[in-house]
C-alpha cells in the first residue's frame, strides 16, 4: 500500500515539474507524432512493395509497431527518466547528488527506477494503443481470451526485458559516470520496430540472445497474430526474469563502487 | 554513563585515484594501462560524540572532514577501523539507520528545482513514512523557526541561496532524525543569513536534542555553534576539545597590543629579537611573542617603548588555525 502511495507522490511531483513548461508539452506532442509517422510510413512503404516478409504481413507488422510504441511509451513514462538521470555530465552520479538517493530508507534500485515519471509519455501510449487496435482490426481475427492473456504476459515479459537491459546499461555508469550508455541501447532498440525474423541470421541471433530487443516486441506481436508457441512465451518470461536478476546484481555491484563525488 | 551516539575508532579511509598524466600521448596510454595512486584521506581517526552534542569538525581543504562525514552517514565504506552511529554500522545503510540520520550538504541540493518546496517536502514525508499529522506538525514548527512561510509555494529555482538552504534544512529535519550531519551548511551565504541559520541550528538542537556534527570553513559557524571541536589536518586528528582551549594548546604564542604615546614616538622603535610585528601604525603596535617568553619580552617593551596601554591575549582563533593549516602546528 505504502509503495503505491509513494509511487503516487513521485508521479505527482514529476508531473508538476513537467507542467512547469508549456513549450515542453508542444515539443513532446510533435515528437510523439513524428515518431508515429515515421514508424507507420516505414511499414506502409515496405508492404507497398511486397505482401509478406518471412511470414509477417502488413497487419501483423503494424501490430508489432503498436507493441514497439507501447513499450517505448512505458519506458518513457517511468523507467527511462529515472535511469537516464543517473548518467552524463549533469547526471546524479557525476554531480554527487546521488548521495541523497542512497541515503533514503528505501531500496535504491526501486527508488532510481520509479522516482521520475514523464507525463507526456501517456500521449505515446495512446498512439501506440491506437496503432495496435488498428492492426488487430486489420488482422481480421477475433482474439480468444487465451490469446489476450498470452499477449499481456508477453508484453509484461517485454517490459521486464527492457527494464533489465536499461538497468544493466545504467549500472555501467558506476564504472564510467560521464558516459550515456543508454544511447548505445537506443541504437539497438530502434531495430525492434521490425520483426526479428526480417533481419539477417547473425543479427537475428544478436537481437534475440545478446541484446534481446527482438523479444521485447516480436513475441507479444506473435501472440496477437496467433503464431506464438507456448515455448516462446514461457522462454521469454524466463529470460526476462533471468535478465532482471542479472541486471539487479550488476546494479548492486556498481553501487558498491560509488564513492560519491568529491565535496 | 550512556553510550556515545557516534563512536569512531581508528577510522582510516584510502581512496584509489587514477593518475592522469599530462599530454595527449600519455592520456591515450592511460586508456590502455591506467595507473592508480592510493590517497589516504583519513588516517586513524578516533573520537566519540554524545547524544545531543554539537561538535565542529574543522580543518583545511582536503583535510578529511567530508570523507569522515561520508563514512559516518553511510555513503562510504571505511578502509579500516570501527564506526557506530546510533548503534548501527553506517555503511550497511539499514532503513532504520537512514531514518535516524540526516545529511545537509552546502554544495548539493536535495530539492526538486521546478516545483515549490512544499511539494518536495510531501515526497520526502512519504519516503520517510512520516504520518500525515506528524508531518504537518513538524513542518509547521520548522517553517516557524526558519521564518519561511512565504517560500513554501515558490518554485525552488526562483529562491535565493539562503532561502534554498532553509528549505534544505527543513527537508532534512522533516522526519526528526537523531543525528544531523552538516557539511558546510553556510557555504556562500551572506552574513545575516549565516547568523540566522546558526541561531536556528542552536535552538533546534537545544529543544529537539538532535546530535549535530558540523564541518565549516567559517570559524564564526564553529564559534557560535560548537562548544567542542575536532581539528583534522592531513587526515589525522590534531586536536579534540573545547574551542577556547585550542589556541592555548596549539598556538605557542601570545598576542600583544600596545597603544603608544604618539607625542613621544620619534622615528625608529626598537623591537626585541623573537618578537614578530603583525600590525603597526603611529599609535599602536600588534605583536606576536612566544608564549613562554611573553612576560620577559613585555617587560622589555615597557622599558623601551612609550607605552600608553597594553593588552596580552591569546591570538584570534583564525590566526591559530591559519598557523596550523600552513604547517606550523603539524
Amino acid at each position: 500500500m505504502r509503495t503505491f502511495r509513494l509511487i503516487g507522490q513521485f508521479m505527482r511531483a514529476s508531473f508538476q515539474e513537467e507542467a512547469a513548461s508549456r513549450t515542453n508539452f508542444f515539443v513532446n506532442l510533435l515528437h510523439s507524432i513524428l515518431n508515429l509517422g515515421t514508424g507507420v510510413l516505414g511499414v506502409v512503404v515496405l508492404f507497398g512493395q511486397i505482401d509478406e516478409v518471412q511470414g509477417w504481413n502488413l497487419a501483423s507488422t503494424l501490430a508489432l509497431l503498436g507493441v514497439y510504441l507501447i513499450v517505448s511509451a512505458l519506458r518513457g513514462l517511468f523507467i527511462g527518466p529515472g535511469l537516464d538521470a543517473l548518467a552524463g555530465m549533469d547526471g546524479k552520479i557525476w554531480s554527487g547528488t546521488f548521495d541523497f538517493t542512497i541515503l533514503r530508507p528505501l531500496n535504491t534500485q526501486f527508488l532510481v527506477s520509479v522516482h521520475k515519471w514523464r507525463l507526456f509519455a501517456i500521449l505515446d501510449l495512446g498512439l501506440g494503443l491506437g496503432v495496435l487496435g488498428a492492426a488487430v482490426a486489420r488482422l481480421g481475427v477475433s482474439l480468444s481470451a487465451g490469446q489476450v492473456v498470452a499477449f499481456l504476459l508477453a508484453l509484461f515479459a517485454g517490459v521486464l526485458t527492457l527494464y533489465a537491459i536499461l538497468l544493466a546499461f545504467a549500472a555501467l555508469v558506476f564504472w564510467s559516470p560521464g558516459v550515456l550508455f543508454t544511447w548505445v541501447f537506443d541504437a539497438f532498440f530502434q531495430m525492434a520496430r521490425y520483426p526479428v525474423g526480417m533481419y539477417p541470421g547473425w543479427l537475428r541471433l544478436v537481437l534475440t540472445w545478446v541484446i534481446p530487443v527482438g523479444i521485447i516486441t516480436t513475441v507479444p506481436a506473435q501472440a496477437l497474430s496467433g503464431s506464438l508457441t507456448p515455448g516462446m512465451l514461457f522462454g521469454g518470461l524466463g529470460l526476462a526474469a533471468l535478465l532482471v536478476v542479472g541486471a539487479s546484481l550488476l546494479f548492486r555491484r556498481g553501487l558498491r563502487r560509488y564513492a560519491s563525488a568529491s565535496s | 554513563m550512556p553510550e556515545p551516539q557516534i563512536q569512531i575508532h581508528n577510522l582510516t579511509k584510502t581512496y584509489r585515484v587514477p593518475v592522469r598524466p599530462e599530454g595527449l600521448r600519455a592520456s591515450l596510454g592511460s586508456l590502455f594501462r591506467p595507473a592508480y595512486n592510493d590517497v589516504e584521506a583519513v588516517v586513524d581517526v578516533s573520537f566519540d560524540v554524545a547524544a545531543g552534542a554539537r561538535v565542529g569538525l574543522i580543518g583545511p581543504n582536503g583535510a578529511g572532514k567530508t570523507t569522515t562525514l561520508k563514512v559516518l552517514s553511510g555513503l562510504l565504506h571505511p578502509t579500516s577501523g570501527q564506526v557506530r552511529v546510533a548503534g548501527f554500522l553506517p555503511w550497511e545503510r539499514q532503513p532504520e539507520y537512514l531514518r535516524r540520520i540526516s545529511m545537509v550538504m552546502g554544495n548539493k541540493s536535495q530539492m526538486l528545482w521546478d516545483i515549490p518546496p512544499l511539494d518536495s517536502f510531501r515526497v520526502l514525508g512519504e519516503v520517510y513514512g512520516v504520518p500525515p499529522a506528524r508531518f504537518r506538525r513538524t513542518l509547521d514548527e520548522l517553517v516557524a523557526l526558519l521564518d519561511m512561510e512565504e517560500l513554501l509555494t515558490k518554485p525552488v529555482r526562483n529562491l535565493s541561496l539562503g532561502e534554498r538552504m532553509k528549505c534544505e534544512l527543513t527537508a532534512s529535519l522533516l522526519y526528526r532524525p537523531q543525528v544531523l550531519f552538516l557539511d558546510e551548511p553556510t557555504l556562500g551565504l551572506d552574513v545575516s543569513m549565516q547568523l540566522r541559520l546558526r541561531r536556528f541550528l542552536k535552538e533546534y538542537n537545544q529543544h529537539s536534542g538532535v546530535t549535530v556534527l558540523l564541518t565549516s570553513h567559517y570559524m564564526a559557524d564553529v564559534l557560535a555553534l560548537c562548544p567542542r571541536v575536532v581539528l583534522i589536518h592531513r587526515g589525522r586528528v590534531l586536536y579534540d576539545g573545547e574551542l577556547n582551549e585550542l589556541a592555548r594548546q596549539l598556538a605557542p604564542f601570545k598576542q600583544l597590543r600596545l597603544s603608544l604615546q604618539v607625542e613621544k614616538c620619534n622615528g625608529a622603535m626598537p623591537i626585541p629579537d623573537g618578537v614578530e610585528v603583525i600590525e603597526q601604525d603611529r599609535a599602536s603596535l600588534t605583536l606576536r611573542v612566544p608564549r613562554a617568553e611573553a612576560p620577559a619580552l613585555t617587560a622589555r617593551l615597557l622599558q623601551t617603548l612609550p607605552v600608553a596601554d597594553l593588552t596580552i591575549e591569546d591570538p584570534p582563533i583564525e590566526a591559530v588555525i591559519d598557523q596550523i593549516y600552513s604547517g606550523a602546528g603539524a
